[in-house]
């Protein structure tokens, strides 16, 4: 009944009519209060004044006594909360240069906030759209040498055996060679391998038909194929009765038996899907497919690895000869796919935190000085019985109302920016689709921004706020409207620039690190001549080449029909780009025992002319010829790194090695290139000529990757594309090239991660520096239009004009240093955990820590001019005449 | 003067509902009326007796209406409702309750 009661006159008290009437209700009852103690008071004997008087000083006023019965009313915190909020808005209105600076600069921390947000939503945080991804795995080897998730058939048949804590093991292609779909419109089409239950522990959907069986992926389960929901649209214009139809991949008939759904987005992406096949007896050891399971409902992670410790045990027991180092493990699957992204999203989260700070030390810098010039507006509120939660209360809804307006416009440009930026630096992260598609404006990015905005407008509202309402009510009516700023205030204003300069420099020297990163990579001699290189690939289906004999005369046709094209200088094939080198191959001396395990090295294989294409000087003994043909003795060429790791002070050239059963001599020494990224030196390697690989390679290459064919041409390469085109598919009868690019193009993408990171970084060190220019000149600004009188009454007595200006300067740029040697000393700590992104620069480059301050420095002095050329046009007549 | 005694939290609302519990009053009369009674111990300050006021009137325990005072000036009458009496009861006890525990734990030790 009570609380019935309450909330009916909550409602009645809403409406304004009702509102009015109790207004008037109220004052009439508290005057006839007055009245009737003052009618007492004057029947005692006082006089009518007297009485009066002192009947409303007992009283305390009866404004007070209306505002506390207001703020008991039932509803009236809604109410006046509402009032706040349109006072607010009125109070924005009519100081548009105030509202507009503070909106822009919090968009602009917002925005870059929730632009970076977004894509660490996109890349870390949405799950993997796969049912119960949180349970899957996936397989992972380590071994003396090397630690790697590629699985070769053996260990395969190993995992498929752990089903106590695993279901739906299943392998699947990293790449795949690529398929040549060919008939009227060549096409390569991509397209992995998988073993039967790939599609249920993806959940794929399916369209049409089925998906595989176990039969269809035994060893004579037939030529089957299943298509993706785009292909089947593109291809055969979604034509319900494509199931038992035929597709002629590399000439050979595959059944189509199903269409998979529309929404299936599997990692590699692909156009097709074929059986694996595997014969369980396979002594296959290459590895070169992954495995992914997902974990039995209950089990952990922690129970998985212990499982595949003992069936670690148990496979050095059956294989006696394996490393010794040989383990099997699992990560979840999602940490792969995330990879070393994440270093970098949180870098970037990092240092867009620090931009938002800043922003915010300028608005709560701005509210400071809004704060004083309103401070007879809150006196006047106290003075009629605002108690000072209110006051504190309507200056947080101000700038809650700032920060939530400069949230939305950031939302705007935080989503526009990061679209643009993707589009324009391709950042090289995983799971943000095509240029970014996958980044978009979900639940959670709504509610970050919305957060960081209610939490920016309480961080920068709430000091201002606090200051603002601890007036002393006397001092403040009684003094004029001109008076200044108070001696806290300007403290608390100094030391709020004081930290946005130093902010700002941990930034300007973070990104200008990264500048000098990506300047050290780009200058960077890959060891090889990437200029007017083309490269492009080709998928090597059929039987032909699963020989060597059937690759080497494809290639030795090939480059023949490319280099009669005019323009062509030069043609190679091979399997491996230079700076990219994925392959790894065992071998043994001849004239020396070697430990179990060794010795690995990077292998590639390649045609003659492949090291003259790129220009990579062969620096002792002589390169491949056409001549080291199949029939002809094995031969090798080693890299200098190889040289130092294994014949250290000694020339390899005509030593032997042993690889398997076969005697290799090593013919030459090549010039080191950089041959796993930029970033690193050139690892040993070895390289064969593709002509002597054995068949058995060359099949496995054959059905796991593709060959790149590559072609230098005198100037600009594009030109001769076409006719290139042309002659490769006649060599091979029919097949189309992919992913034509310049090598330029290639080493560019190379780098793609880094030029993200310092296009980020440096975008974010401008605002910084912006705001934090904004921020001093603010102050200054503000500083000398207070002063003015007493600049005045300076130069009436004499001070110069100079002088007068060089007192601003040197007040503003000491503000400045103090936040420069404290940005400096921020960095020297901070920098360190910048070192895992630097290359060719330490984390406390002098260079970088001269710079930057410097900016800095510049940037403080022209905005600390401006008020200082102000102050020193000061007229002293007007100045002192204005009093 | 010394400083009046600050109310106990809540007390207020039963010394209001007592005073009206005779007659209906105006608030000056009821300002004036605890202060006598309590032999000028008690001072509601008016900052205090409006708020309250208006609070018992908002839970429907006390009505008001204008009226003509005896100096015949127009002023706010305010008188217990049903609910209000009930109210009045159930504070009493309580606070009989409340203030014999207090005593004996005050003359306790």
């Amino acid at each position: 009944m009570a609380i019935w009661s309450r909330v009916k006159s909550a409602f009645r008290n809403l409406s304004p009519k009702r509102r009015v009437a109790i207004e008037d209700e109220l004052e009439d009852e508290l005057r006839a209060y007055v009245e009737m103690v003052a009618d007492e008071r004057i029947a005692a004997g006082m006089s009518a004044s007297e009485a009066r008087r002192t009947v409303l000083a007992e009283f305390g006023g009866i404004e007070p006594v209306k505002q506390a019965m207001r703020d008991r009313r039932a509803g009236v915190g809604f109410e006046s909360l509402w009032q706040d909020a349109r006072f607010g808005l009125r109070q924005l209105r009519r100081n548009p240069g105030f509202t507009l600076a503070a909106v822009a600069a919090l968009a602009m921390g917002i925005g870059a906030n929730t632009a970076i947000f977004s894509v660490v939503n996109a890349v870390l945080l949405k799950p993997l759209s796969y049912p119960d991804a949180d349970r899957m795995v996936l397989f992972l080897r380590a071994s003396t040498l090397l630690a790697s998730n590629l699985v070769n058939v053996r260990e395969f048949h190993i995992y498929q055996r752990q089903t106590s804590v695993f279901q739906d093991i299943a392998a699947y292609d990293i790449a795949g060679p690529g398929f040549n779909l060919t008939g009227d419109r060549p096409e390569q089409l991509h397209g992995i391998h998988v073993t039967e239950p790939y599609f249920r522990l993806y959940g794929a959907p399916v369209s049409l038909g089925r998906v595989f069986t176990p039969q269809d992926d035994s060893p004579n389960g037939g030529n089957v194929v299943i298509l993706s929901y785009g292909l089947w649209q593109r291809r055969f214009g979604g034509d319900p009765s494509v199931v038992g139809r035929s597709l002629q991949l590399g000439n050979e008939p595959h059944t189509i038996i199903g269409v998979l759904g529309k929404d299936f987005l599997s990692d590699p992406a692909a156009d097709i899907w074929l059986p694996f096949q595997f014969d369980p007896a396979s002594n296959d050891p290459n590895h070169f497919f992954r495995v992914t399971a997902r974990l039995k409902p209950g089990i952990t992670l922690t129970q998985a690895n212990a499982q595949l410790q003992l069936a670690t045990a148990q496979y050095h027991r059956d294989y006696p000869q394996a490393d010794p180092k040989q383990q099997f493990a699992v990560g979840m699957l999602r940490d792969s796919v995330i990879g070393d992204a994440r270093n970098s999203l949180l870098l970037m989260l990092g240092a867009v935190s620090l931009v938002l700070l800043i922003a915010c030390a300028n608005v709560a810098n701005l509210l400071l000085v809004r704060a004083t010039g309103r401070s007879r507006e809150f006196a006047i509120r106290a003075a009629l019985g605002a108690r000072r939660g209110r006051i504190v209360r309507q200056l947080l809804v101000e700038s809650l109302l700032l920060s939530v307006s400069g949230g939305v416009l950031g939302l705007v440009l935080g989503f526009a920016g990061v679209r643009a930026l993707l589009a324009l630096s391709p950042a090289g992260l995983p799971r943000i689709g095509q240029d970014g598609s996958a980044i978009t404006m979900d639940l959670r990015v709504l509610f970050f921004t919305l957060a960081v905005s209610l939490l920016t407008g309480i961080l920068f509202g709430l000091f201002p706020a606090l200051s603002a309402s601890r007036i002393d009510l006397n001092s403040t009516l009684k003094e004029s409207s001109r008076s200044g700023a108070g001696f806290r205030q300007g403290k608390a204003r100094s030391l709020l620039v004081i930290s946005e300069v130093s902010l700002a420099l941990v930034l300007l020297i973070c990104a200008a690190l990264l500048i000098r990163t990506f300047i050290a990579l780009r200058g960077v001699g890959p060891g090889f001549d990437a200029h007017d290189a083309l490269t492009m690939e080709m998928s090597l289906n059929g039987a032909r080449y699963q020989t060597a004999a059937g690759v080497d005369q494809l290639l030795r046709d090939g480059r023949e029909r490319i280099n009669a094209i005019p323009g062509v200088e030069a043609s190679a094939a091979g399997y491996w780009l230079p700076g990219d080198v994925g392959d790894n191959a065992f071998f043994r001396f001849v004239d020396r025992t070697t430990e179990k395990g060794c010795c690995l090295t990077k292998w590639m294989s390649m045609t003659p002319g492949y090291l003259g294409l790129f220009r990579i000087p062969v620096l002792r003994g002589r390169d491949f010829t056409e001549n080291d043909n199949a029939a002809a003795p094995g031969v090798d060429l080693v890299n200098e790194a190889f040289a130092r790791q294994f014949w250290p002070n000694q020339d390899p050239v005509g030593q032997h090695i042993l690889r398997g059963k076969r005697v290799e001599s090593i013919i030459g020494v090549v010039a080191d290139f950089h041959n796993s990224g930029l970033a690193k030196p050139a690892d040993p390697m070895m390289m064969s000529p593709i002509a002597q690989v054995s068949d058995g390679y060359t099949a496995a290459y054959s059905n796991i990757q593709p060959l790149f064919w590559l072609v230098r041409t005198r100037g600009d390469p594009q030109p001769s594309i076409p006719a290139i085109a042309e002659q490769l598919r006649i060599a091979s009868a029919g097949f189309p090239v992919a992913h034509i690019r310049t090598m330029d193009q290639v080493m560019g993408l190379s780098t793609a991660r880094q030029s993200f990171n310092m296009l980020l970084l440096t975008i974010f060190g401008a605002v910084a520096l912006l705001l934090a220019a904004i921020g001093i000149y603010g102050l200054m600004a503000y500083s000398v239009a207070q002063r003015t009188q007493e600049i005045g009454i300076r130069m009436a007595l004499g001070a110069d004009r100079d002088r007068i200006r060089n007192l601003v300067v040197g007040q503003g740029m000491r503000l400045a240093f103090i936040g420069i040697v404290a940005g400096i000393a921020a960095s020297f700590a901070l920098t360190r955990l910048l070192s895992s992104f630097l290359f060719g620069v330490k984390p406390w480059d002098p260079a970088v820590f001269v710079a930057a301050p410097l900016i800095l420095t510049a940037i403080a002095l022209l905005a600390v001019w401006l008020p200082a050329a102000r102050a020193s046009k000061v007229d002293p007549m007007q100045a002192l005449r204005a009093e | 003067m010394g400083k009046p005694s600050d109310l106990l939290q809540g007390t207020l609302d039963l010394l209001i509902l007592k005073t009206l519990s005779i007659e209906g009053r105006h608030g000056w009369a009821i300002a004036k009326r605890i202060q006598q009674i309590s032999g000028e111990v008690l001072q509601v300050q008016q900052g205090s007796l409006y708020p309250a006021l208006h609070r018992l009137e908002q839970q429907g325990w006390i009505k008001a209406k204008w009226a003509e005072s005896e100096t015949g000036r127009q002023a706010k009458f305010y008188s217990l409702t049903a609910a209000g009496r009930r109210q009045l009861d159930s504070e009493t006890t309580q606070w009989a309750r409340l203030s014999d525990a207090i005593n004996l734990v005050v003359q306790e030790s």
